[in-house]
C-alpha cells in the first residue's frame, strides 16, 4: 500500500552520500557516526550477500531501456575510444513509413532486429545484412479524435519475448505478433481514442507473463492508467489508476471532480526489478497543465497534492497493486511530467550495496530514490538556465516555484518542452556516471481558464517557445556522477538534443543531433571522437549488438515535425531539419578490429 | 522550407466567449482568444502563430481563402481536423479572421462569400434522463465496465459487438438478454465464449469474451474449435450499473436507435 514518505525524506535530510565525494557538504556527525556504526555491523553480511544486479547489454538488445533496469548500456567493447575513428556503415535500412520520423528503440535477439514505425509497421530484420524476414502493416487509423493525441502518429518501441512482438498503436490497441512470423494473434483496446483523445508512443514493457502500457494523456483531458495484459491471452490482468478514485486513498488530493480528467498519464516505458518484483514507472503531469484552480485541494500543502500525477511509483508486478510512491513536483503546474525513463542501478553508498534508482524529470531534476521503499536519497537540477524555480532543498523539494497566473504572460525556463525530452539517458556502471542530454529552452506562457473537456488538449495556457537570452548554444550532452550530484564533464551542442544516449563498455557515449550527425565521444572526458552524418535528424533511441562475434552500433534518424522535435524547429528558422525514417547501422570495416 | 503544411489545431468545445461583433477589432480580439484556447498550446501552432509543435502560421503569405479551407475542412492524413465540425461558425469565422491578419490582411472578410461555414446538424434533443444514460453509457471512470468498451454509438466505444438494432424493454430484459450469437472456442487448452468475426481459409478471427475487454484473436482454421451456445451472459459485464443507471441508458437507447 502507499505510505506518505515524506517522514522519512525529513529523517534523511544529508545531500550526498559518498564520504568521499561529498565536498564542502555538511554533514551531521551524529548521523555520520551511526551511520557507520550500521555499516559496520552489516558490511559482512553485504559483502557475503550482496550481488549487484546487472543492468548491461551483451549480444543482444532485448528490452526498449536494454534491459528492464533501462541502463542503456552495452558491455560490449569490440567498438572502443582506440577505433571508434573507424566506424562506418555496415548497412541501412529504409522503412518506407515517412508519415513523421523514427523514434524507435530496436530489438535485437538472436541475430533478428525488430523495429516499428510511427504508423506501426513493423520488421524483422536479419540484424548483420539488413534483409528483411517478415514486415506486418498495422492497418491505417484515422484521427478520430482530432484535437488530440489521437491525431498524431509516433511509435517509440516494441516488446519482444513469449515468443511474441508486443506493440501499442495509434489508435490506443496493445497487439501481438508471432514473432517468427510477423502474423496478428491478438489485438485488445486500451482505451478508447475517440473518448480519451490518448494514444500509445511506449514500448510496452514485458514483464514475467504479463505485458504493460501506458498511453499518453497528460496534457488532454483524461485519466491515466498502467494495464498489464497477459502476454498468452492479452486478456486482463491489472489496471491501475494513476488517480485514485472515490474512497481510495489519495482521492482527497483533487478538488471536486477534477480527478476524473486529471491526467497523470503514464506514457513513456517502466522499469522492473524481478528480485523486488516491482515495477516502476513515472506519471505524467496533471492536467490543465498551467491552471490549476480547478484541480487544488481547499488546503495548502507542499506535498501530496493531485496524487499520483508527477509521480515515481512501485507496483507489485503480480497484481499491479501501489507498493510506495515518490512525488516530485506536487500539484505541478509547469507541465513538468515525471513520466521518463527510470534506471535502476545497485550501488555502494558507505560500504553497502543499496538498490537505487535515478529518474529525471522534465525539468530536468533528477531525483535519486532508494527503490525498495520510495525514501528521497539526493536530487540536484541539470539546466544551467532555470527561472521557474530557486532552488532544490536537501530533502528534495524544489523551492519558489513560480505559478503562471491568467491572463498574464510569464516567461519560464524550462518551458514545457523540457530541460530534457523523452529521449533517455544512459549510465555506465564502468565509470559510474549518467549521461543525459539537456536543452535550455524558455516559453512565455500566457495561462488561461480553460476547462478541460474529456479527450481534448487541456495546456490551459497559450506558449510560445524562446531561446534563453545571451546564449550562443542550446544544449549539452552532460556525464554526471549521481551519487554526488556533479557534473564532470558537458559536451556543448548549438541547437537541441532529442535523440536518446547509448553508453558502451568500449568507454563510449553516443547520441545524435537534429542536423543528421550521429556522433561518440569518449566516456571519461566527453571528447568528441567519431561522427557521421547519417543524412536525416536523429530523434530516436541508439542500441547495441553482436552477430557472429561482430559488434554493431545502431542509430534510427528522421527528425520529427511536430510535437516537441516540431516545436524546436521552429526556433531555428534557418536550419532545414530533416525528417525521414532510416535505421543507420555502424561497424568496424573487416581487417580493423 | 520541406516540413508539410501540417496544420494543427486543438479544439475546445463549449468554451465560453464574449459575443461575436462585426466590428473587426473586437472580432480579430475574438478570433485571437479563440485561436488562444484552441490553436496555440504547446504541441500547437504557438501564441500568435509563432509555431509549436506545428508549424508557423504567422507572416506565410497565406490568403483568406486557403486559410478558411484548411481549417474549415483540415488536413486529411494529418491531425489537423476539420474545425467546421466542431467550432460554432462565428468562432470559425473569427479565428479564420485573426489567422489572416497574422498574414498581413489588415481587414479580413468576416464571413466567407456564400454565407457562414455549413455547420453540423444540432444534436437530437434528449431527455435530462436519456442524456444522463448517454453519460454512462461511455463513462471513463468505470474503466472496462462501461458500455461502450463493446458496444459503438454515435461515435463512441469499441465496435466489438454489432449494431444495436434493438432495444430491451426493462432492465430485467436487459439482464436476461440472450446471447445466441456468443459461441465457445476451443482453442489449445483453452475455452472461451466468443464471437465470431470471421472463418476464412487462413485465419479465423473472433472476440474472446472471457473478461472484458474483449481480446481479438487470431489463429488458424484447424486449431480451434466452435460450439454453439456459451454460459456467457451480458448482465456478467454490466455490473459496474446500478438499476436506475441502466434505465437511463435503456431511455438513452431508445432515443437514440428509434431513429
Amino acid at each position: 500500500m502507499s505510505q506518505n514518505l515524506y517522514s522519512s525524506r525529513q529523517k534523511r535530510s544529508y545531500r550526498c552520500f559518498s564520504d568521499i565525494s561529498c565536498g564542502s557538504v555538511p554533514r551531521d556527525s551524529k548521523t555520520a557516526l551511526a551511520r557507520f556504526i550500521t555499516l559496520s555491523a552489516v558490511f559482512l553480511l553485504a559483502v557475503a550477500s550482496a550481488h549487484a544486479q546487472d543492468g548491461a547489454t551483451g549480444a543482444d538488445w532485448p528490452n526498449y531501456g536494454g534491459t528492464p533496469m533501462a541502463w542503456r548500456y552495452t558491455a560490449l567493447k569490440q567498438i572502443n575510444a582506440a577505433n571508434v575513428k573507424n566506424l562506418a556503415p555496415a548497412w541501412i535500412f529504409q522503412t518506407g513509413d515517412y508519415a513523421e520520423n523514427l523514434q524507435a528503440t530496436p530489438i535485437v535477439i538472436d541475430g533478428i532486429m525488430y523495429l516499428i514505425t510511427a504508423r506501426d509497421q513493423v520488421f524483422a530484420l536479419d540484424a548483420a545484412t539488413g534483409r528483411v524476414i517478415w514486415r506486418y502493416e498495422y492497418p491505417a487509423t484515422k484521427a478520430e479524435r482530432p484535437g488530440s493525441f489521437a491525431g498524431l502518429t509516433q511509435n517509440r518501441g516494441v516488446a519482444v519475448g513469449e515468443g511474441k512482438v508486443f506493440f501499442g498503436t495509434n489508435d490506443t490497441y496493445l497487439v501481438a505478433l508471432d514473432q517468427k512470423s510477423g502474423r496478428e494473434l491478438w489485438k485488445v483496446s486500451v482505451e478508447d481514442p475517440k473518448q480519451c483523445g490518448c494514444n500509445i508512443y511506449a514500448a510496452p514493457l514485458l514483464v514475467n507473463d504479463k505485458v504493460i502500457v501506458g498511453e499518453n494523456g497528460s496534457d488532454v483531458a483524461h485519466r491515466g492508467h498502467l494495464t498489464a495484459f497477459h502476454a498468452e491471452t492479452g486478456r486482463l490482468a491489472w489496471r491501475w489508476n494513476a488517480i485514485p478514485g472515490p474512497g481510495e486513498k489519495g482521492h482527497d488530493t483533487w478538488k471536486g471532480d477534477s480527478w476524473n480528467f486529471g491526467g497523470g498519464a503514464a506514457w513513456t516505458t517502466g522499469s522492473f526489478d524481478p528480485q523486488l518484483n516491482l515495477v516502476y514507472w513515472g506519471t505524467g503531469n496533471p492536467a490543465p497543465d498551467f491552471y490549476d484552480a480547478g484541480r487544488l485541494p481547499g488546503t495548502t500543502q507542499d506535498r501530496d497534492v493531485n496524487l499520483y500525477t508527477d509521480c515515481i511509483v512501485a507496483l507489485d508486478a503480480d497484481t499491479g497493486k501501489l507498493r510506495w510512491y515518490y512525488q516530485e513536483l506536487p500539484g505541478d503546474i509547469m507541465d513538468f511530467d515525471s513520466a521518463y525513463e527510470i534506471v535502476l542501478v545497485d550501488r555502494e553508498l558507505n560500504g553497502q550495496l543499496r538498490k537505487i534508482l535515478i529518474h529525471v524529470n522534465k525539468s530536468g531534476i533528477t531525483f535519486v530514490l532508494d527503490r525498495v521503499t520510495g525514501e528521497f536519497l539526493d536530487a540536484f537540477s541539470m539546466p544551467e538556465v532555470q527561472t521557474w524555480m530557486t532552488r532544490v532543498a536537501g530533502d528534495g523539494r524544489v523551492i519558489g516555484r513560480k505559478h503562471p497566473e491568467v491572463g498574464k504572460t510569464m516567461n519560464l525556463c524550462p518551458g514545457p518542452a523540457g530541460a530534457k525530452s523523452w529521449n533517455q539517458i544512459a549510465y555506465s556502471p564502468k565509470t559510474g556516471l549518467m549521461y543525459a542530454p539537456i536543452n535550455e529552452l524558455c516559453a512565455d506562457v500566457t495561462a488561461n481558464n480553460e476547462g478541460p473537456q474529456e479527450g481534448a488538449f487541456a495546456m490551459g495556457a497559450a506558449v510560445e517557445m524562446k531561446l534563453p537570452p545571451g546564449r550562443t548554444s542550446y544544449s549539452h550532452l552532460d556525464a554526471w556522477d549521481p551519487v554526488t550530484g556533479k557534473r564532470i564533464w558537458s559536451y556543448s551542442y548549438q541547437y537541441v538534443l532529442m535523440a536518446s544516449v547509448l553508453a558502451t563498455g568500449g568507454d563510449l557515449v553516443f547520441t545524435g543531433d537534429p542536423e543528421g550527425n550521429f556522433f561518440a565521444l569518449d566516456s571519461r572526458t566527453g571528447e568528441k571522437l567519431w561522427s557521421y552524418q547519417t543524412g536525416a535528424g536523429n530523434r530516436g533511441s541508439a542500441i547495441s549488438y553482436s552477430v557472429n562475434g561482430r559488434q554493431y552500433i545502431v542509430t534510427p534518424t528522421g527528425w520529427q515535425q511536430s510535437q516537441v522535435g516540431g516545436a524546436a524547429a521552429g526556433l531555428f528558422p534557418d536550419q532545414q531539419w530533416r525528417q525521414g525514417s532510416t535505421v543507420v547501422v555502424f561497424a568496424l570495416p573487416e581487417g580493423s578490429r | 522550407m520541406s516540413r508539410p503544411f501540417l496544420l494543427l489545431f486543438v479544439f475546445t468545445l463549449g468554451c465560453p466567449g464574449p459575443a461575436w461583433s462585426q466590428d473587426t477589432q473586437d472580432f480579430l480580439k475574438h478570433g485571437e482568444q479563440v485561436f488562444n484556447r484552441s490553436c496555440a498550446t504547446g504541441y500547437c501552432h504557438g501564441a500568435r502563430g509563432t509555431a509549436g509543435g506545428a508549424p508557423r502560421l504567422a507572416a506565410r503569405e497565406f490568403d483568406q481563402a486557403f486559410i478558411r479551407d484548411t481549417v474549415s475542412r483540415g488536413v486529411p492524413g494529418t491531425a489537423m481536423a476539420a474545425f467546421e465540425k466542431i467550432l460554432s461558425p462565428q468562432d470559425l469565422a473569427a479565428v479564420v479572421a485573426y489567422v489572416a491578419s497574422l498574414n498581413g490582411i489588415a481587414h479580413p472578410e468576416p464571413v466567407p462569400p456564400g454565407g457562414p461555414a455549413p455547420t453540423q446538424s444540432a444534436s437530437p434533443a434528449l431527455s435530462p434522463e436519456a442524456a444522463r444514460g448517454r453519460g454512462l453509457f461511455s463513462d471513463s471512470q468505470r474503466g472496462f465496465g462501461r458500455c461502450s468498451t463493446c458496444h459503438e454509438l454515435n461515435g463512441i466505444g469499441i465496435s466489438v459487438a454489432t449494431p444495436i438494432a434493438s432495444v430491451p424493454t426493462d432492465v430485467q430484459a436487459l439482464r436476461a438478454m440472450a446471447t445466441p450469437e456468443v459461441s465457445t472456442v476451443s482453442f489449445g487448452h483453452e475455452t472461451m465464449p466468443a464471437l465470431v468475426v470471421s472463418k476464412g481459409n487462413r485465419s479465423v478471427i473472433f472476440f474472446d469474451l472471457t473478461i472484458p475487454p474483449p481480446v481479438l484473436r487470431t489463429v488458424s482454421p484447424g486449431k480451434a474449435e466452435f460450439a454453439q451456445g456459451s454460459g456467457w451472459k451480458h448482465s456478467s459485464v454490466i455490473g459496474s450499473y446500478r438499476e436506475d443507471e441502466l434505465t437511463a441508458i435503456l431511455d438513452f437507447l431508445r432515443a437514440i436507435v428509434a431513429r
